[in-house]
């Protein structure tokens, strides 16, 4: 009986349908592997090689792959969330009651929302610390730093606008006082928080613009840099790990050790691990 | 000769101070330029199965959680009516303990944007690219400019009575002392790693000190009227 | 060579935990997909109760054709007695009107045109109007349910008072 199913799958796999949308086929040659990732939309944003030692699970600890997996939970279950949801005050508390006692499935969604929503604010800042203890914002790296703390500012928001939506006594004061220190910048503060609120103070308007922020504007600003932030490690040279960077030119380097000069070579094609500056010039 | 592109080294954009490519000549030998080329495995399946795998335990972990901890709900929200105490998400409840001290303009709009423009130069400059343990150069100098802030600082907020924060940055001054005793040389490890930390470790290491205390205060001792009680009393 | 000791059904060890593997992804797959679908199905409607409180019998004198355009039904007190159409033109759902000059019930929509039991006289709708089950209750109210549908011109499809 299994082996009918492997038929069955071969010929699934070998008809012309098939073939026609995945085009490089599976297989475990080299070729095959290069190809699985470099002709997928979604997956061409990896190289499809890697240093091995970017594997190394005590260098980072995971913690960004970790709080992308946090990130695609939130949407996942955020998106369901949004079908029994009014962003109008205070229907949305009647409508968070409902998700927890009516609907099937629905104080299990917004659990793993709330909590998945805490461990993502946790797993940002770890990875944040981790990053710099290691030494990985250094160059070529700058410019990933600078948008991994545009990273954390949209994930804050994120976390904080999605605080308000269910309207509850928790939500409704922790808001306030937020939006309170907003107006205390200098000169613009009152402009700011009126801004914000869509008026003087937390009311239907306010949740509004929060619901939009929360579920239409930050998302689509955290997708957008974390294709740069992913897309920045790739073109850095991949992961830091200190074995594989270039020694930094200093004093003690003039001492008899050796410089590394990485070079491109069959098995270094894509020069991996080695950054490229744009302004390189001769004889310097 | 090979095209600029195939040979790159340096750690600073600026390819002015950051040299490009460095030849050792030596007398009895050519130059030579060794070259390393480092094992590469494959992104499908190494790395995104492992990345899967990553993800799906983080998964499971948090349907347990899920299952098991309900999300909080309290009543509806009603404006004429304020809960006491008033708290902000836990991970600004370290601001909220820094606004019982400091007026808002301080605690709630300087602070904040000093740590965030504070986080985003960190890679900029030159003393943090080049790491050095702090009081290995220039020690009798730093060593006064660090009793200047530490005890400047110290006064500050003891001014200010914010025992909160004031604690954490005695014992990372205290720390820094141990490291300003030590060396390379020292006979203990733990001396060893301290002596070779370099600014930016220190800075970072108290702002996570005091971000992880201030925190938890704000979490668990204060309680209604932002007085301070014991946790079991909450 | 390995094949002829091996058995022809022998599945290796890798076979077997890409078969486990892929299998209880499967079944992960299909127990979600039925917990999202049970979501997806709302068990609380927002919605007016199906049942109409039509009033009291003497409101509809004999051989009256009276339209409740709010809750989309007919009461006809014929000679057999009380029933109730259904007023939506079972075309395209358009509000269909009661024409005593005629003695029809026609669909401004597209001029489907029925007769007072319901039956399509011509138009392009499908089905004649639906009878829709109408009782009297304990205060001696017409009700009727208009998510029941009953047999046209059958005995129990009237209420005689």
């Amino acid at each position: 009986m299994a082996k009918t199913i492997d038929q069955h799958f071969d010929n699934l796999r070998g008809s012309r349908v098939w073939r026609s949308i995945f085009r490089s086929g599976t297989g475990s040659s080299t070729l095959k592997r290069a190809l699985a990732v470099q002709q997928n939309v979604f997956l061409h944003l990896f190289s499809t090689k890697v240093r091995t030692r970017m594997l190394s699970f005590s260098a980072t600890w995971y913690l960004g792959t970790l709080t992308l997996g946090t990130f695609l939970i939130l949407v996942a279950t955020g998106i369901p969330l949004m079908f029994y949801y009014h962003p109008s005050a205070p229907q949305a508390y009647a409508d968070t009651k409902d998700l927890q006692f009516v609907v099937s499935s629905g104080l299990f969604l917004r659990n793993l929302h709330r909590w998945s929503a805490h461990v993502m604010v946790f797993l940002v800042f770890a990875h944040m610390f981790k990053v710099f203890y290691r030494g990985a914002y250094r160059a070529p790296r700058e410019f990933n730093w600078v948008i991994g703390v545009i990273l954390l500012l949209v994930t804050l928001l994120l976390s904080y606008t999605g605080y308000l939506l269910p309207w509850d006594q928790l939500a409704y004061w922790a808001i306030t006082v937020g939006s309170n220190i907003a107006s205390a910048v200098p000169v613009m503060g009152g402009k700011i928080h009126f801004l914000l609120l869509g008026g003087n103070a937390v009311n239907a308007n306010a949740l509004l613009r929060f619901y939009v922020l929360h579920c239409m504007i930050l998302p689509l600003a955290a997708m957008f840099f974390v294709a740069i932030h992913f897309w920045r490690i790739r073109k850095d040279g991949g992961l830091y790990s200190h074995g594989s960077e270039p020694a930094t030119v200093r004093a003690n380097a003039f001492g008899g050790g050796e410089v590394k000069v990485p070079t491109l070579s069959p098995q270094n094609p894509q020069g991996q691990g080695w950054g490229t500056h744009g302004d390189a010039k001769e004889g310097q | 000769m090979a095209d600029s592109k195939d040979f790159t080294v340096g750690v600073d954009s600026n390819a002015k101070k950051s040299p490009r490519r460095i030849v050792f000549i030596t007398r009895r030998t050519s130059a030579q330029v060794k070259a390393e080329t480092e094992d590469q495995i494959q992104t499908f399946p190494e790395v995104l199965f492992r990345s899967a795998v990553a993800i799906m335990t983080l998964a499971v972990v948090l349907v347990w959680i899920a299952l098991l901890f309900n999300a909080p709900l309290e009543g509806l929200a009603d404006p004429s009516h304020t809960p006491n105490p008033a708290k902000a998400p836990w991970y600004f409840l370290g601001l909220q303990e820094m606004l019982h001290y400091f007026p808002p303009v301080v605690a709630g709009v300087l602070v904040p944007g000093l740590v965030v423009m504070a986080l985003i130069v960190i890679p900029y400059f030159k003393v943090n690219i080049e790491a050095d343990g702090l009081f290995l150069k220039d020690r009798a100098k730093r060593l006064a400019i660090f009793y200047v802030l530490a005890i400047g600082l110290s006064l500050f907020l003891l001014l200010f009575k914010v025992y909160a924060a004031l604690v954490p940055t005695l014992i990372m001054a205290g720390v820094m002392l141990v490291a300003a005793q030590s060396s390379p040389q020292s006979p203990s490890a733990f001396r060893r790693y301290l002596a070779g930390r370099p600014l930016s470790y220190w800075v970072m290491t108290w702002f996570l000190f005091e971000l992880v205390v201030l925190t938890a205060i704000g979490t668990f001792f204060r309680g209604p009227g932002w007085e301070f009680v014991w946790p079991w009393q909450g | 060579m390995a094949d002829e000791i091996k058995k022809s059904d022998d599945v290796s060890r890798r076979q077997f935990f890409a078969k486990l593997g892929l299998g209880s992804l499967g079944i992960a797959a299909a127990g979600t997909a039925a917990f999202a679908y049970q979501y997806l199905e709302p068990n609380v409607l927002f919605e007016p109760s199906p049942v109409v409180n039509a009033g009291k019998p003497d409101r509809y004198p004999l051989g009256s054709v009276t339209i409740d355009v709010n809750s989309g039904i007919y009461i006809i007190h014929s000679d057999e007695g009380y029933f109730s159409l259904s007023a939506v033109c079972t075309h395209l759902g358009c509000m269909t009107t009661w024409k005593p000059e005629l003695n029809i019930i026609a669909c401004p929509c597209h001029g489907s045109k029925f007769e007072q039991s319901g039956k399509k006289i011509e138009g392009p709708a499908p089905k004649p109007l639906p009878w829709k089950r109408i009782w009297l209750n304990d205060d001696g109210d017409l009700l009727v349910d208009r998510s029941t549908d009953v047999p046209p011109l059958a005995r129990d499809s009237f209420v005689r008072v």
